[in-house]
């Protein structure tokens, strides 16, 4: 499916912040926004929900711990007990950092992964380059023109306000 | 700025009193219990003595790593560096009523070891703990003196320069000098026992308790009316937030650090130090200490709500606070009193007396500064701050 994409460029982050503001409250979708750098404060111009990758990386660490804990206690104590100089079948000390490395390892993995898989990125993928200069000094903003009413001209005269360097009008696949 | 004063004349009167009472008391248990009078005076005069040097450690920190985030807020950890001198003296008077309370005193067992009967000789053990409250004070008070000389005169680069050399030397002495601190003061209370671990563990307690008391200070002095209102904003509790959450892991990591080490090994003359304090009736204190310093700041600090709300910070500061001053009765009860863990008027007294002295002391600093330094060359970056 393809559709009609409205593509602003701007040449100072602070621009960009306050036209990505404006266009949001002006209930206009954004579709996505490139910088040459992370800009602070930018998700929320955009109105982002906070993420939920948080969530994905306390599951992965719990899960990390309890299971090696859980397969520790299984290998050294129900499995073939081994006796490490007196110590107790299932030692606590003993296995708390093996559990603690599970935890980061499995946390780490699965937090890059679930980030992956959320922004569909795999191994060979094409980038999507709306606008070269995205990498090297230019802000851009691409609202997406959801039905005919559309009004590229008030669009367009909205943004100006905000120092826009050239607004035009693209077709994404 | 407004400059309102950050407590009340009656607030101050009520604290005096209260703060010169319960330090009367335990004076005067010096004559009736000694040594838990004392033991209390030791852990009251430590927690305050490192939260100043943390504020120190703090700025200094800062400066070294060319923070610009924390200036906002930087008359807090400079408030704390100030009362330095003062609770440093007063531990030294606790170090010289309570000399005979280290185990090695006056002619006590410290094995034949000639390095250690000569580390430990009275008068070089006094001396020693006199020069490091004198160093931190001195070089705490300058790192003071040059950010409030910023106040009045426009900064230029050179003196900046000046500022991060002077907190790369107070980093330098202050890591020397405060593990063989940490070493005088609480592990010589048990001069058969050692672990090389107990300077760094000091150090992730002094910390976490520091990030604690500049949270509740930040807060308290940013309500509506107060002279850090709409300064110190959410972003800069939310890194406060993230650094107490690490720094709390860290005191937990040095924790067991050191207790895995020596429950493998299982060496009789190391493991004497757990086995009075995990086995009987020390072991739930330990357990406390545990959960208040580490697990339950950890689950509640985790989401990122709970580090931008003032309320919850607020609480999990004084939690932690409170599992700082398990931990340091952990480091000095157990030696000084055996295994028996004691609490009553005297414990009591002393927590008061911190409890007072604490804000006065802390509000006394505050207010002899402007609240913002205001021609820092980082103050813009630290009021436009996203965390």
């Amino acid at each position: 499916m393809s559709s009609r994409v409205l593509i602003a460029t701007f040449d100072h982050e602070d621009d960009l912040l306050a036209a990505t503001t404006a266009v949001r409250e002006r209930g206009l979708r954004i579709m996505d926004v490139y910088t040459p750098y992370a800009v602070h404060g930018l998700d929320r111009a955009m109105g982002l929900k906070p993420s939920r990758l948080t969530w994905v990386c306390f599951v992965c660490g719990m899960a990390g711990a309890l299971g090696m804990l859980w397969f520790e206690h299984w290998t050294a104590a129900i499995d073939w007990p081994i006796d490490v100089g007196g110590k107790p079948w299932f030692a606590l000390p003993s296995d708390a950092p093996v559990a603690f490395e599970a935890a980061v390892l499995l946390a780490g993995f699965g937090t890059v992964f679930a980030l992956f898989g959320v922004a569909r990125m795999w191994p060979g993928k094409q980038p999507r380059k709306i606008y070269p200069r995205t990498t090297d000094d230019r802000f851009v903003l691409v609202i997406g023109e959801t039905n005919a009413a559309f009004d590229v001209q008030s669009v367009e005269q909205m943004l100006t306000k905000y120092d826009v360097l050239k607004v035009e009008e693209q077709l994404v696949t | 700025m407004p400059q309102s004063p950050s407590l009340s004349a009656a607030a101050r009167r009520s604290l005096s009193v209260v703060s010169v009472v319960s330090l009367a008391i335990l004076a005067s248990g010096l004559y009736f219990a000694p040594e838990r009078a004392w033991s209390n005076l030791l852990a009251a005069a430590l927690f305050l003595l490192t939260i100043g040097l943390g504020g120190t450690l703090f700025l200094a920190l800062a400066l070294i790593t060319g923070a610009g985030w924390h200036v906002a807020f930087r008359r807090v950890p400079e408030a704390m560096a100030m009362i330095v001198p003062l609770t440093g003296g007063a531990l030294l008077v606790v170090l010289a009523l309570g000399a005979q309370y280290y185990a090695w005193h006056p002619h006590g067992d410290v094995g034949t070891f000639w390095f250690k009967q000569f580390w430990l000789t009275p008068m070089f053990w006094f001396a020693r703990s006199a020069a490091y409250v004198i160093i931190w004070s001195v070089l705490g008070a300058l790192l003071v003196y040059r950010s409030r000389k910023q106040d009045t005169a426009p900064v230029n680069v050179q003196q900046h320069t000046g500022n991060v050399r002077l907190a790369a030397i107070f980093l330098a002495v202050y890591a020397i000098t405060f593990s063989l601190a940490s070493v005088d003061w609480l592990m010589a209370l048990d001069p058969m026992w050692y672990s090389t671990i107990w300077g760094i563990y000091n150090f992730a307690g002094m910390m976490v308790a520091t990030l604690a008391v500049i949270v509740i200070l930040c807060i308290v002095l940013s309500a509506p009316g107060r002279p850090l209102h709409g300064v110190f904003t959410t972003e800069h509790l939310h890194d406060l937030g993230k650094l107490l959450l690490s720094f709390s892991c860290f005191w937990m990591y040095i924790w067991f650090s050191q207790y895995m080490l020596i429950w493998y090994a299982n060496i009789p003359e190391e493991t004497s130090h757990f086995v009075t304090r995990t086995i009987g009736p020390w072991g739930p204190v330990v357990v406390a200490s545990l959960v208040l310093n580490w697990l339950a700041p950890f689950f509640i600090l985790l989401p990122r709500p709970s580090k931008r709300s003032r309320s919850v910070m607020l609480r999990v500061a004084v939690l932690i606070l409170v599992g700082r001053w398990v931990d340091v009765w952990l480091m000095i009860f157990p030696s000084t009193l055996g295994d028996t863990p004691a609490f009553g008027i005297w414990e009591l007294a002393a927590i008061a007396c911190v409890v007072t002295a604490a804000p006065l002391l802390l509000a006394r600093s505050f207010a002899s500064a402007p609240p913002v330094p205001v021609h820092d060359p980082f103050l813009p970056e630290s009021l436009h701050y996203h965390a």
